[in-house]
């Protein structure tokens, strides 16, 4: 049994509890593939060297009485997820070789269950990015053509899953960050709604999108590793609980932007295109009604978010300043501590942002800028809010294209565009999913479904229909 | 095109050191950049506040103010903290003096 890292989660979970398998097997077999194929791919940072010592643990509390689905499966987690004592650095040079004194909540809430943690993933610095070519430590290969990006932020979550060296594992997303690469990596990767899953041990990237999320190999998977992982949490001031948002009944209708006219063809996305019309009409033959919806605010919507991710990111790490914890350089007066610390310790991409959020943010420019993104945000929101009245799900591509190659988008802003699909459901905290789609020119696609707040059960059952 | 100077400047405010080679690449990038998220101000509509209100919790959740156990999340950390510290010294945390002469 020398594929048992190929088992989706709930199928090794099955096994597990048949007693066919043990966790040490399973751990072993991911081993076994990290062995083979992460020097090329980059997709781990780190693989801890106690996962075999993991898997015996787990396996003692299952011969002790104990089940979870969970108990037992090895997975792979992103760099900017704390676990008690072990090196944490959200792929940049300023925390190289800082260790977690505490563990997320959404670890403990795993560590409870009995998860076995293999390593951690590589990811873009701090979060800021796309296709994790802006990580400190080198880019990750995608699995399916190694001259490709595998997407970001989370692209070394989503490879170690695509590439069978995890059974699943958990991203992070503020601007698309396990939608994207799950799309390009061939994975399902899901975003909650915001607050459904507490933030406490998470790096802080832009606090009023981030939110962390499963990354897997099937639907049935994603489900299971949210409803682990969500709750209301007094370590995070955001967090909700699943009562919070009205229950929903089911429509039986899917939305798609106007703005994708599918019969005049005025949506040019290539190939992915043609996937998008394709399963919006196979919906259509599985019962769904189709529905053409006006989002008006998805015009402005990327340029909102991209103001309001300079502006937080500017103030978020301003927390890494060279003096209590991390690279720490001196310089001849405190200013320069500050000044060479950050210079040094921060990549290129996470300096212009910094720089562009001091930019909007500053006393001049903060209403033309700031304020602006946020009236566009709450307008973008309110018209999901109403679009939500009449549909269950809305259904979209991930990512305008497949995985371009590594290096392709050297200009940040081109980088940025390909974010437009993403992005919105941070700006108005509704949840998301890609689901894998076939691929287009041999590469990997997703699609992506959108749902009302609180109802991520519409995500899985229309996913279900996907996949 | 933000100058040569402007780029400086926000690089000092932001407490950020920078390469003289890379300052006319910044004053290009966020040109471009700040042309393009700038269709914002077109949009109508008044400024919304702070982001965080237009999210899920429309009022902060709050805990108990105690202290933290031994063996809670959050509890018992103080020596973790302590060894992340850059610089110490006979058991003390170092940092610059800084409250100094005028120079």
């Amino acid at each position: 049994m020398s594929d048992l890292n190929t088992l989706s989660i709930t199928e090794a979970s099955k096994k597990l509890a048949a007693g066919e398998i043990t966790a040490v097997d399973l751990a072993r077999a991911c081993l076994e593939e990290i062995k083979k194929r992460n020097t090329d791919l980059n997709a781990y940072l780190e693989v801890f060297d106690d996962v075999e010592k993991q898997a015996e643990a787990a396996d003692a509390r299952r011969a002790a009485g104990e089940s979870h689905p969970l108990l037992g499966i090895p997975l792979a987690i992103k760099d900017n997820i704390l676990i008690e004592g072990r090196k944490v650095s959200a792929a940049s040079k300023i925390l190289e070789n800082y260790v977690a004194s505490y563990d997320a909540t959404v670890i403990k809430k795993l560590k409870d269950a009995g998860a076995v943690f293999i390593g951690r993933t590589n990811m873009d610095e701090f979060a800021l990015g796309g296709s994790t070519e802006n990580s400190a430590f080198g880019v990750t290969k995608n699995p399916h053509d190694k001259s490709r990006v595998a997407g970001g932020t989370s692209g070394g979550s989503a490879a170690a899953v695509a590439a069978h060296m995890a059974l699943g594992a958990l991203g992070s997303d503020t601007g698309g960050s396990v939608r994207n690469p799950a799309s390009f990596c061939g994975v399902v990767g899901m975003k909650p709604t915001y607050g459904a899953v507490s933030r406490s041990g998470l790096i802080a990237a832009v606090s009023s999108f981030d939110q962390i999320g499963p990354i897997t190999k099937t639907i049935e998977d994603a489900e299971l590793l949210f409803n682990t992982i969500r709750g209301r949490d007094t370590l995070d001031s955001t967090s909700i609980d699943e009562s919070f948002y009205p229950k929903r009944t089911e429509k039986k209708v899917v939305g798609f932007p106007a703005e994708m006219n599918i019969d005049r063809g005025s949506f040019d996305v290539g190939g992915v295109g043609q996937k998008f019309k394709e399963t919006l009409f196979s919906l259509k033959e599985k019962g769904y009604q189709l529905k053409s919806i006006d989002l008006p605010s998805l015009k402005p919507a990327l340029a909102a978010y991209y103001v309001i991710n300079f502006a937080e990111v500017s103030t978020n790490l301003s927390r890494f300043d060279g003096i209590r914890y991390g690279l720490s350089l001196k310089g001849k007066n405190l200013f320069d501590d500050y000044a060479k610390s950050r210079g040094e310790g921060f990549g290129p991409e996470t300096r212009r942002r910094i720089m562009l959020g001091t930019y909007v943010l500053s006393a001049g420019y903060y209403d033309a800028y700031y304020g602006k993104a946020t009236a566009a945000r709450a307008q973008l929101r309110k018209e999901f809010e109403e679009a939500f009245k009449s549909v269950d799900v809305i259904l979209t591509p991930t990512m305008p294209t497949p995985a371009w190659l590594i290096g392709e988008k050297s200009d940040p802003l081109s980088a940025y565009l390909a974010d437009a699909f993403t992005v919105p459901a941070n700006l108005t905290g509704n949840p998301a999913i890609s689901v894998p789609a076939g691929t287009v020119d041999g590469l990997p696609t997703g699609l992506q479904l959108t749902a009302a707040h609180g109802d991520e059960a519409a995500l899985f059952s229309a996913g279900l229909l996907l996949q | 095109m933000i100058s040569r100077e402007e780029v400086l400047q926000l690089a000092e405010l932001a407490r950020l050191k920078i390469a003289d080679t890379e300052v006319a690449g910044l004053q290009k990038d966020i040109s471009n950049i700040l042309e393009y998220v700038g269709q914002i101000s077109a949009v109508q509509g008044k400024n919304q506040g702070s982001t965080l209100d237009q999210g899920s919790s429309r009022s902060n959740l709050m805990r108990e103010d105690l202290p933290r156990a031994e063996g809670d999340t959050m509890g018992g950390k103080e020596e973790s903290l302590r060894a992340a510290f850059p610089k110490k010294e006979n058991g003390y945390n170092v940092v610059r003096k800084i409250i100094q002469k005028d120079e």
